[in-house]
């Protein structure tokens, strides 16, 4: 039962036992109200009385007085009915005592009849004698009258008081145990309801529980709560997502930022270099020019066509790796093959240049689908270092590029014979700008970097082994996220 | 123009000949050449053997150094220089920068160390300028 309902309950057993109460009170207090006006019929029946007995004693007749003292007598009776409700009437036959209205009643009548007499003795159908007998007759008849009232009205009230009372005192009893019941019953609900809760089962559990043992309003409560609950966890969730997504965020813009400094510092730096000293290498031109000396001219001037070189190879770097992030040339089926003949053409300068062989092993049973210039790059990006930073101690330098398939990924793989990373130096690998064997040759410094932009791109890892033996680059592009 | 011997520290060959050549032109003919800071620390630390090659031009009087180099660059360099002069006799050489970096934050860096006597801007210095560098030693 919802708790509003007990509740209800209570209230309307308060309000019975109260109206209960105050009904007996009334009673009671109707009966001492009928005391008192019998006591005031004997007393106006005694002044009448009097009135009587003066008259008989010779005095003069004063009608007026007596018709007074007859209505005042006639007063009572008619107030008492005025009083007595039908319940009233219904208990009094009950219980007996319903004579109460017949005396009331004959009582009217009797005092109509005296008024009557003094109506006849004004008229003169009635002799003075016989009018101060019938009045005194009269006064008898409403003594009697109030004797008799006085038993029935005694009578009534011991039983409404007898009756009444217990009555109400077991309705208290009953309303007071009934009350407690009811109180003990709420609060066991809300203790069940905390119990419930204070458990520390599932949330499947605790949902079972509850839609088991928990009904009406506490169940609503306990499901608003939820709501209520269940939305401000999920606003602190957001709120705590969002504030990681903001560190995240913020710290990758802090790096990015951090990596644009270093970017622009080492760009510049490494831009300007070539054309300083190409600067200065001029100035000693003309000066040599000047001074006769033609031949350390001419070495400058050859010099200054070094420094060029340098200044395009940085710059092609530079904007191939600016690039990176911006091709958009489209996902293709790759033919591994063309790429590789591509990448022989383009370095069997290079290749002669430094007695290095190229080796080439594809074996594909369906293509790989990518962006053509990305592996492009990222395999002649490989195989040119390989070429460039051979070892010219070992007998005979190779560079070997194999491409094959495994169950989820394309594996492309540059192995070369040459001087290897520098032990302390492995970690710089794929930094901008960083160049491990300046002496043998010169590159932009950016050439890793580019390759590591488009594997990353390509949602590809990269493996690096590397000792004075040579180096092996594994590159795995997972199928199906190839871009 | 008093005879001093100098080491230009410096990975490009290019910067090394420029230098190599202003300096020939204020005077300075006893030059030797590092490509790193690391090649530059040998041949310091090789301070005995250096001394009886070369007599009195070793140790250098002034150290031309570059920031900027593959293996050990400028600032590490004055690190373990800082400790290398406290254990050989090299109280009496000095640093000059010589740099391509204009920024202020490697000025100040470089300028913590007391014997850094100057800093140049590659491209940035005739031959005048530097021998007025030289002279003020």
């Amino acid at each position: 039962m919802k708790i509003s309902n007990k509740l209800m309950i209570i209230v309307l057993l308060t309000a019975f036992e109260i109206s209960l109460t105050l009904w007996s009170v009334f009673e009671i207090a109707k009966g001492a109200t009928f005391h008192q006006l019998n006591f005031l019929h004997l007393k106006y029946n005694a002044t009448f009385s009097d009135e009587i007995l003066r008259l008989e004693n010779g005095e003069l007749l004063d009608i007026p007085l007596l018709k007074n003292n007859i209505n005042n007598i006639r007063q009572q009776p008619v107030e008492c009915l005025q009083q007595v409700s039908a319940f009233n009437k219904m208990i009094m036959r009950q219980i007996g005592t319903f004579q109460i209205i017949e005396l009331c009643e004959k009582d009217i009548r009797d005092a109509d009849s005296a008024l009557d007499l003094l109506n006849q003795y004004t008229s003169g159908q009635l002799h003075y004698a016989n009018l101060i007998s019938e009045l005194k007759m009269c006064s008898q008849t409403f003594n009697a009258t109030s004797i008799l009232f006085e038993e029935p009205t005694i009578k009534t009230v011991t039983f409404v008081m007898r009756t009444m009372i217990p009555l109400v005192i077991f309705i208290s009893l009953f309303n007071i145990l009934f009350i407690t019941f009811m109180s003990r019953n709420i609060t066991s609900s809300i203790d069940g309801v905390i119990q419930l809760l204070s458990k520390t089962n599932s949330k499947e559990d605790l949902e079972t529980d509850i839609n088991k043992n928990v009904s009406g309003e506490l169940k609503t409560l306990l499901e608003v709560a939820k709501q209520r609950i269940t939305n401000e966890l999920m606003v602190t969730e957001v709120n705590q997502k969002l504030e990681t997504l903001v560190e995240q965020r913020t710290f990758s813009l802090t790096r990015a930022n951090d990596e644009l400094a270093q970017f622009a510092y080492r760009a510049s730096h490494d831009l300007k270099a070539p054309l300083t000293s190409t600067k200065m290498l001029a100035q000693f031109i003309i000066q040599d020019i000047n001074e006769g000396q033609l031949q350390n001219a001419l070495d400058d001037a050859e010099k200054i066509v070094k420094q060029m070189v340098k200044l395009e190879q940085l710059v092609i770097g530079i904007l191939a790796l600016t690039e990176a992030d911006s091709i958009d040339q489209g996902v293709k089926d790759i033919d591994f093959q063309e790429i590789l003949t591509e990448i022989c053409a383009s370095t069997s300068d290079l290749l002669a240049e430094n007695d290095c062989i190229f080796e080439q092993k594809i074996t594909l049973t369906q293509p790989m689908k990518a962006e053509k210039i990305r592996l492009l790059q990222i395999i002649e990006n490989l195989v040119t270092n390989a070429i460039k930073y051979h070892d010219p101690n070992k007998e005979r330098a190779f560079v070997k590029t194999t491409v094959l398939e495994k169950h989820n990924s394309y594996v492309v793989q540059v192995e070369d014979n040459g001087l290897g990373i520098p032990e302390n130096r492995r970690s710089e690998v794929f930094q901008m700008f960083k160049r491990f064997h300046p002496k043998v040759s010169f590159g932009s410094g950016l050439g890793m970097a580019i390759v590591k932009k488009h594997v990353d791109y390509m949602q590809g890892t990269i493996d690096m082994t590397t000792s004075n033996k040579g180096t092996i680059f594994t590159i795995s592009f997972p199928k199906g996220k190839s871009a | 123009m008093k005879q001093i011997s100098v080491l230009i520290i410096d990975d490009s060959e290019i910067d090394r000949y420029v230098l190599k050549r202003q300096l020939n032109e204020v005077g300075v003919v006893d030059i030797f050449e590092s490509d790193d800071g690391s090649s530059a620390l040998e041949f310091l630390e090789n301070y005995e053997e250096n001394c009886k090659i070369y007599n009195k031009k070793f140790p250098p009087v002034v150290i031309f150094l570059d920031i900027n180099m593959p293996i050990i660059g400028g600032f590490e360099f004055l690190d373990k220089f800082a400790e290398l002069r406290n254990r050989l006799a090299l109280k009496s050489c000095v640093i000059m920068m010589y740099s391509s970096s204009e920024r202020a934050e490697d000025r100040e860096k470089a300028s913590s160390f007391d014997f850094v006597k100057d800093y140049m801007t590659k491209g940035e210095m005739n031959t005048q300028e530097l021998r007025a560098k030289i002279e003020a030693l």
